[in-house]
Order: C-alpha cells, then sequence, then structure tokens
C-alpha cells in the first residue's frame, strides 16, 4: 500500500513538472533587452517613447557577429501612448520580441514633459513594474529631445545608454558638478515635504540626426557628442530651473555627495592662480531653532593637495599654505551660499534641509511642515563654516615657475 | 525488477541439490568412481593415483589443476608420499592415515574429513585430498593452495600523490595480509564466512576489536547472513544486498582498493568487508562526507588538506547544478546576469535552434556518450575518441550552430568538475542526478533548483548506514567530531576518534601533541656563533 502511495506521489510531483509547461519561460532569443527609455511628449500631450534595444550580436561580437561592425549596436523604435503601459502594449506592434526591461539602466525624461507634465507620473510604471530595477539612472535631456539621445550613437562605449550612465557616474566623481541620481533616490525625493530632487541634464552637441547614423562613427572627432549639461532643479515634482557648474557642485558638497574635484583660487591678483585638489571632504548639516527661527547650520571639513600653481608661489612656507587653505576654504563658501541664493528664489529645497530639520527637530517640524518649502526655505538662516587642509603639495615644493622668475 | 504490483511473488526456493553419498566410503575405486562423476569427468579435477610404502597400499592424490601450487605439490606432497616406508608392517589403514598425516606430510593445514562436502568445499579452494584404499577417511592438505594470481600492484582508481602505492589483489588472504602489516595488533579481528550456493566465495569480515562498536559487526554479520543467492561475483553484489536503502542514488558503503584507507577506517571503528575475487573492499558504516575524502587529504599538512577539501565540495555542487543553473538563468532569471555577460551570451544564442534546456540536454549527452565510449575502448582507440568527440563537441556543433559556445564551456566544466569528484560512487549518482536538476531548472528555474536541493538535503539527512546518520557529523551536528569534515583539522589537534564508529574507545591521542620550537631558541644562534665568520 505504502509502496503505491508513494508511486501516486512520484508520478504526481513528476506530472507538475511536465504539464505546469514552463510557463513563465523566456528564451534569450526570444527577448528584445531594452538598453535605455527616452520619452518625450507630443503635441498632443501623449508620451512619445523612444526605446533603445540592445543589438547582442552587433555588441559581443565573437563567432557570430561577423558582420559587427557595420550594423548599429543599437536600435531604437518609438510609440506613442497616454501612459506608459499604453506605450508597452503599442511597442508590440513594431517589434517582434517581448521588450525585458530587467537590463535597461538609463531613462531620459525631456525638459518639455518635465516642464509641463511633471515627472512624477512617467516612472511611476517604472516603480510598479517586477522587471525595472529601482537603480536604473535618471536623466533629463536639456535643449534637445530625449529621444535624440537614445538614438546617438557614441564611440568607446559601444552602447549610448551605458555610455551616459558612465559618463555621469565619473564626473559626478570627477568634478561633481553632476548628480548621479537613481530612479528611487528620486521617488524618495518626490515624496519627501522636506526635499526636492535634483536631476543631471544631458544634451546632444552636433546634429543628431547625423549622429544616428553608423557612419558617423567613422570619423575620430565625432560629429555629435552626448554630454552632461547641468542639473534640473525641480519644485512640486516640475522642472522649476537649471542650475551648472560651482553652483551645481556646492549642492554636491552640501548633500556631501562630493568625493574629489578641483577648487581653484586667486593668488596675488591672478584669477585661478593656484588649484586645489580635494582628497576627501566631509560635509554636516544640522538644524536647530535658533531665536524662534529654524537656522540651518552647514560645517565642511575637507583635505587636499595642491594640483597646480600657475604663478610663483613660496609653498615651502607654512603662512602661504594657510593663506592658501583659508582661501579655499572661502572660496567653496561663497560657491555655497550662491548657489543657496540661487535656490531660495525658485523656492525647491534641493539641500534636503528640510529632512534635516524634521531629524533635528521633529516636534518643531511638524508646524512649518505645510509652510516649509514657499515661507520657511526661502529665507532661511544658512551658517556656512569650511574647514580646509592641505595635506601635500604633490610631487614638488616651489614650482620651477618660481625660478624661471629669478634668473 | 520493482514487485510493485501485487501478487507476483517470485517463487525462490532453493532446490536441493541431487544426492550424495553423505560420507567417504571405505573402497578407493568407489570414491574416485563418485569424485569423477560429481566433476563430470572435468580434465582439470587431477587424480594421480599412487601406493604407498612397502605394503603398497593403494592411495590417490586428488587436486584441481591451477588452484594448487605444482611446486608443492609434486617436491613435498607426493614425493613425501611415495618415500614413505612404515616402520611396522602391520600397521591398520587408519593408522597409516593418522601415520601420514602426523609424520609424513612436511605442511600445514592437514586435516582428516569424512564428509563429502567438506572434502569438496575444501579441494575447491586448492587444497589436495589424499584418499587411501580401505580407510573410510581422508586427508586434506590446505596449504598446497597457489596458482596463478595477480600481484600486487599500483592502484588505479585511487591515486594519491603522497602516500603508499600497493592496492588490494584478487586474493582475500594476500589483501588480509596487507592490512595486517599495517596494524599490528591482536586486536585486529578476522571472521570469514562463504557466502554463494554455486560461487562459495569467502567473504571475510575485519575489524578492531578494542575500537569497533560491536552492535555494528553484529549487525553487519546479521546483514552477511541473510544473503541467500547463488553467486557473489564482486563485492558489489554484497554492497547491493546489505545497504540500507536501496532506492537511494546515494552510495551508502564505501569501496576501496587501497590497504592504507581501510586501516585508516579500521582505526576509526569501521568494518571492513573483504570478498574473494576482487581488490575492492568495502567499508561501513559510512557517512556523506567520507566520499570526499582522499589518503591525501591525511598526509599533506593539514591547511591545504582543508582547502582541496572545500574544493571538491565545490565541485561536487559545480557537477549537480551547473547546467541547471546556466538553464535557469538564461530562461527565467535574465536579471541575475550581468548586462554584458547576458549580451554576450544572448548574442552566441541568437542562432540557436533549440530552448537552453534541450541544448543542453545534447551536450550532456553527447559528452556521456563520449565517456562510457571512452571508458570500453582499448586504449589505442580510446584517443581517437577523445579527438572526434573533441571535434564534435567542442568545434563542429559551435560553428554548425548547433550548440553555443557558453553552453560548450558549461558542460565541459561540469564534466572536469565531475571527474574531479575522488569518489566515483558519489559521481555517478551526480551525475545522474544532475539530469533530474536540469529538468526542474527547465520547469521551475532556480525555484525549482532550489525545491530539488531542499529534497535532496532531506533524502540525505534521511538515510542511514548500519545505524550511522548519513550527514553525521554535520547533520546531527557532533562539534567534537566536524574536524574531518568540510575542513581536517591538523593531527595534533584529532584528540578523539569519531563517536560515531567507536562509542567506547574514543581517545586516539595523548594530551598535547602540537609541535613547538624549543623554548630557549638557542641552537640555531650557538651553531652560527661557532660557524665560520671568515665570509666576509
Amino acid at each position: 500500500m505504502n509502496r503505491k502511495r508513494t508511486f501516486l506521489f512520484g508520478l504526481l510531483a513528476s506530472l507538475s513538472v511536465f504539464t505546469s509547461g514552463c510557463w513563465s519561460e523566456r528564451q534569450l532569443n526570444e527577448i528584445a533587452m531594452v538598453a535605455a527609455i527616452g520619452i518625450d511628449r507630443t503635441e498632443a500631450g501623449q508620451y512619445e517613447a523612444s526605446y533603445q534595444f540592445f543589438n547582442p550580436a552587433n555588441i559581443a561580437g565573437g563567432l557570430q557577429g561577423g558582420g559587427g561592425g557595420q550594423s548599429p549596436p543599437v536600435s531604437v523604435y518609438t510609440a506613442t501612448g497616454d501612459t506608459i503601459m499604453e506605450v508597452h502594449g503599442n511597442m508590440s506592434r513594431k517589434i517582434s520580441r517581448e521588450p525585458y526591461y530587467s537590463h535597461t539602466n538609463l531613462v531620459v525624461v525631456s525638459e518639455e514633459l518635465a516642464q509641463k507634465d511633471g515627472i512624477g507620473p512617467v516612472l511611476e510604471a517604472f516603480d510598479r513594474g517586477s522587471q525595472f530595477r529601482v537603480t536604473t539612472a535618471v536623466v533629463i535631456a536639456r535643449e534637445v529631445k530625449a529621444k535624440d539621445l537614445i538614438t546617438t550613437l557614441t564611440a568607446l562605449d559601444k552602447v549610448p545608454s551605458q555610455k551616459i550612465m558612465q559618463t555621469l557616474e565619473s564626473t559626478e566623481k570627477a568634478m561633481g558638478e553632476n548628480i548621479n541620481i537613481d530612479l528611487e533616490e528620486i521617488i524618495t525625493a518626490l515624496v519627501s515635504p522636506g526635499r526636492e530632487p535634483m536631476i543631471s541634464g544631458f544634451t546632444v552637441k552636433g546634429d543628431p540626426k547625423e549622429g544616428a547614423k553608423q557612419e558617423s562613427l567613422q570619423a575620430t572627432d565625432l560629429p555629435m557628442t552626448v554630454e552632461a549639461n547641468g542639473n534640473a532643479i525641480f519644485k512640486n515634482g516640475k522642472l522649476a530651473g537649471w542650475i551648472d557648474g560651482a553652483d551645481a557642485r556646492a549642492v554636491l558638497w552640501i548633500l556631501d555627495r562630493i568625493q574629489s574635484t578641483t577648487v581653484t583660487t586667486e593668488w596675488e591678483g591672478r584669477k585661478d592662480g593656484i588649484s586645489y585638489r580635494l582628497a576627501r571632504q566631509k560635509t554636516n548639516v544640522s538644524a536647530e531653532m535658533k531665536n524662534g527661527k529654524p537656522h540651518i547650520s552647514v560645517h565642511v571639513h575637507m583635505e587636499g593637495d595642491i594640483g597646480e600653481v600657475i604663478v610663483p608661489v613660496n609653498l615651502k612656507d607654512p603662512k602661504t599654505l594657510e593663506k592658501i587653505e583659508r582661501d579655499v576654504g572661502e572660496e567653496v563658501k561663497r560657491n555655497i551660499e550662491s548657489s543657496l541664493h540661487y535656490t531660495q528664489k525658485i523656492k525647491a529645497d534641493i539641500f534636503g534641509f528640510g529632512e534635516v530639520f524634521h531629524r533635528d527637530e521633529p516636534a518643531e517640524w511638524k508646524k512649518i511642515e505645510k509652510k516649509w518649502e514657499d515661507e520657511i526655505f526661502p529665507n532661511l538662516d544658512v551658517d556656512v563654516t569650511v574647514e580646509s587642509y592641505i595635506r601635500r603639495t604633490g610631487l614638488r615644493n616651489n614650482s620651477y615657475l618660481s625660478e624661471m622668475k629669478n634668473k | 525488477m520493482s514487485p510493485f504490483f501485487k501478487g507476483k511473488k517470485n517463487a525462490d526456493q532453493n532446490k536441493p541439490v541431487d544426492p550424495m553419498p553423505g560420507a567417504i566410503t571405505s573402497s578407493l575405486q568407489d570414491n574416485l568412481a563418485w569424485v569423477k562423476q560429481k566433476f563430470g569427468n572435468s580434465p582439470d579435477i587431477i587424480i594421480r593415483e599412487l601406493k604407498i610404502g612397502s605394503s603398497k597400499v593403494k592411495a590417490a592424490v586428488i587436486y584441481v589443476q591451477g588452484l594448487v601450487d605444482n611446486q608443492l605439490l609434486n617436491d613435498f606432497l607426493i614425493e613425501s608420499l611415495m618415500q614413505y616406508d612404515s616402520s611396522s608392517q602391520d600397521e591398520t589403514r587408519t593408522q597409516m592415515l593418522d601415520n601420514l598425516s602426523d609424520l609424513v606430510i612436511p605442511m600445514g593445514g592437514v586435516k582428516e574429513e569424512t564428509e563429502w562436502s567438506k572434502l569438496f568445499e575444501s579441494l575447491l579452494v586448492g587444497a589436495t585430498l589424499i584418499i587411501i584404499d580401505g580407510t573410510d577417511k581422508a586427508l586434506t592438505v590446505a596449504s598446497t593452495q597457489g596458482g596463478e594470481s595477480r600481484s600486487i600492484s599500483e592502484p588505479t582508481t585511487q591515486n594519491v600523490i603522497r602516500g603508499s602505492r600497493e592496492s588490494f589483489t584478487e586474493n582475500l588472504s594476500t589483501n588480509i595480509s596487507m592490512v595486517r602489516r599495517i596494524i599490528r595488533t591482536p586486536d585486529l579481528w578476522v571472521e570469514s564466512m562463504k557466502i554463494g550456493t554455486q560461487t562459495n566465495t569467502n567473504v571475510s569480515i575485519m575489524y578492531l576489536n578494542n575500537v569497533v562498536d560491536h552492535d555494528v559487526v553484529k549487525e553487519v554479520k546479521k546483514r552477511l547472513k541473510r544473503i541467500k543467492i547463488d553467486s557473489i561475483l564482486e563485492s558489489g553484489y554484497i554492497e547491493q544486498l546489505i545497504e540500507d536503502q536501496p532506492a537511494s542514488p546515494f552510495p551508502q558503503i564505501y569501496h576501496t582498493e587501497r590497504p592504507d584507507v581501510i586501516a585508516g577506517n579500521l582505526l576509526e571503528g569501521r568494518v571492513a568487508i573483504f570478498v574473494n575475487g576482487t581488490p575492492f573492499v568495502l567499508l561501513v558504516p559510512v557517512v556523506f562526507i567520507q566520499f570526499f575524502q582522499t589518503p591525501d587529504d591525511y598526509y599533506f599538512r593539514f591547511d591545504i588538506a582543508s582547502a582541496t577539501r572545500l574544493l571538491r565540495i565545490f565541485i561536487f555542487f559545480i557537477s549537480l547544478i551547473g547546467p541547471a543553473a546556466y538553464i535557469a538563468a538564461t530562461t527565467y532569471h535574465q536579471e541575475m546576469i550581468p548586462t554584458h555577460l547576458l549580451l554576450i551570451i544572448a548574442a552566441q544564442r541568437e542562432s540557436v535552434p533549440f530552448p537552453a534546456v534541450i541544448e543542453a540536454l545534447i551536450m550532456e549527452l553527447a559528452f556521456e556518450v563520449l565517456r562510457e565510449a571512452g571508458l570500453r575502448l582499448p586504449k589505442a582507440i580510446g584517443s581517437t575518441v577523445s579527438i572526434v568527440g573533441g571535434l564534435v563537441i567542442g568545434q563542429a556543433a559551435v560553428q554548425a550552430g548547433i550548440v553555443s559556445p557558453p553552453m560548450v564551456i558549461v558542460v565541459a566544466i561540469t564534466a572536469i568538475a565531475s571527474f574531479a569528484t575522488p569518489s566515483f560512487a558519489v559521481a555517478i549518482s551526480v551525475r545522474l542526478l544532475r539530469f533530474a536538476f536540469m529538468g526542474l531548472a527547465a520547469a521551475f528555474g532556480f525555484f525549482g533548483i532550489i525545491v530539488g536541493l531542499i529534497m535532496l538535503t532531506v533524502h540525505l539527512c534521511g538515510l542511514r548506514s548500519f545505524g550511522v546518520p548519513y550527514m553525521a557529523p554535520l547533520g546531527p551536528y557532533r562539534p567534537v567530531e566536524s574536524g574531518d569534515t568540510v575542513i581536517r583539522a591538523p593531527w595534533w589537534a584529532a584528540k578523539k576518534r569519531p563517536g560515531l564508529f567507536s562509542p567506547n574507545n574514543v581517545k586516539r591521542e595523548a594530551g598535547s601533541q602540537m609541535p613547538a620550537p624549543p623554548q630557549p631558541r638557542t641552537i640555531k644562534s650557538e651553531s652560527t656563533e661557532k660557524g665560520n665568520q671568515n665570509e666576509s
């Protein structure tokens, strides 16, 4: 009896293997892997989404990819719809395979769409879908269509989306003037009452029509380039302005995201006479109530080396070094205050001061939460202190420039 | 042949062998006739008739050609029989037989027998019978045993880099003596029995009396006695007839052809089962982790031994779920593969006409066919197979676009991994299970693999080998004994024998055995001081 029961159980168990029919199975040659999605706004107010699909054979090369050099590494298909899901549906009319989003690492939203409709509704489907990763990077197409960023081919990195992502990563690391922010961070910032998101902008220099052709890659100096270009500031989910250069770096400084950068300072009347290469920094932001008013303190501690001097400086003198340290600190402080001034005008708290205040003074926050963005943040007292140190002067003490002058 | 359907019970009754006159008679003529009839006049049964002594008593020497040592037989037995001259003329035939046994035959193992069954039995293991006319007794001389047998050679299945180079032979007594030479203590006990109604195979069990768990010995004997079968041709017969769970794909009895492995395991309290006619000796009880141990582990330093032990466990998992993981990842969980790697795999798979699981099955089957062919072929042709196979599997299949290169890599790694498993017994069970895992991966993805692994773990934890849990000392966790599992503890730390096998005698070594430099570390410096100072 027992034997019979075991046999029946085994039979049923094996049936479950054979009858389930591999329902969620996807063979690799039945899916189209989406590399990036660019979303524009049509005249009618619909979404126009451009999907950048990988062409595996043209990227991987190898035995089968004999003609790899001739055809482009990605193909772009565009579909429209009122919602992202509708776009997804319409896309199936144009391509033979099922779009697969797990390896999508970039979403481009056009400036126009971000201004008019806001970024919130666009991202919902991506946040909800199980295939989509919340670590996907998001950028704003500045002064061009999102589709242009998607279609432009790039050198070095064969896949344009990867080029954009890696550019973003490396420029944030090297200069700190662009923020590399992913889907999840954006959504967190969107829902937080004490913070607004800041998203990097990208643009195409040159003719995007040319850039979409494989032949354009034959030149050493490409006719068009995809570049990081400023950061978009959002207010209430809508694009409210752009912040560039040193001002943008100051924002990242307050957010404590700066890993390395170069600060230049004037020396003996010569603009940018000394370049200070940041090695490490730590920024603390704290909040308190002062005289019944919210007060934010930003404290920057930075260490670095002398990167370049273009005027003769006596770097052997500790007093000189102290002065450079002070000057560099003041330069950073000026940057921070300038960017504060700008964002206070736009009334967008991209620094997350509200969140800091919420953490440090939870009881007071309850009272002012509602009027933070529009009344309190624009008139906020922010106290910036910068502590800067020079640890090394590179391989040299005094520059050879000093000796040239003595001659 | 599973008796799943009831009512088909085989009538399995031993047919009584044809009647035999129970004992030897006093007529030599009748006796010899009976022997001839019984053996059907087989020409290799040699009956040498001779006359003994001055009274010319008729006698016969009977032996089986090839089973006896001819030189021994001629020089000592027959010659001394012929030179025998009885001192007293009136000795009876029975006295004569006694005299032969006591005074004449210069050999050991002489015994008087009357029963035909006993006589035939000893005749067939190489003893010589001496029958004298007029007595109803016969002499058996057991020590004439001999004949051709393979000499001790290097092991073919369990090669070591360091360690003894000898392996067992087909001869039971040689095998037992090889272990005796390693463990020289009277506590090494051997018990013998015959199994097989036709083959009458000698089977011996060996254990260390002061270490072994006597319940296990009792159980081994009980299971061996239960066997009623016509033949035992190899220890595999015994293995399959006494194992605990015949439905399990995992071996529950260890086999080896190395005397040092047997010695090491006897010292841990296991029982060895020797079977005549095979160099493979069985060991019970076993635990799963034993199949990942090699003799080298104990001869090399413990850190290296532990590292290779870990590697083997890793290898076990590769050979078990290698292709399954590839199938699952490429058909269900593409998000798990790094983007660029996925693109490479996708590019290669673009032109492959089959789903990944079919592709894997084709490659695995092709490999199994090649392996099987390689095993059976003579060495000279073997290399041809590997060249052709390498071309078919590696080159042509990929160029034809029937399989993708990543699949070739996966199958090749898996194949090599399965060869790297030290125990062939586990390697073949894993080979079988690999296909089951591939099926599960194809139907359910990683979910299926995990379910399969859970079922496998449950099954392994449920197994027993002669009362010892199969996964011990990991399954029921026994910290003291886990020094010889995934890692191999240094010898100076292995103070106890595994209590699972030798509950009575667990102490293995004295207190602090850890080596250390001499405390005043002066030996070296003194010698350098005295040494030649003029070097500069």
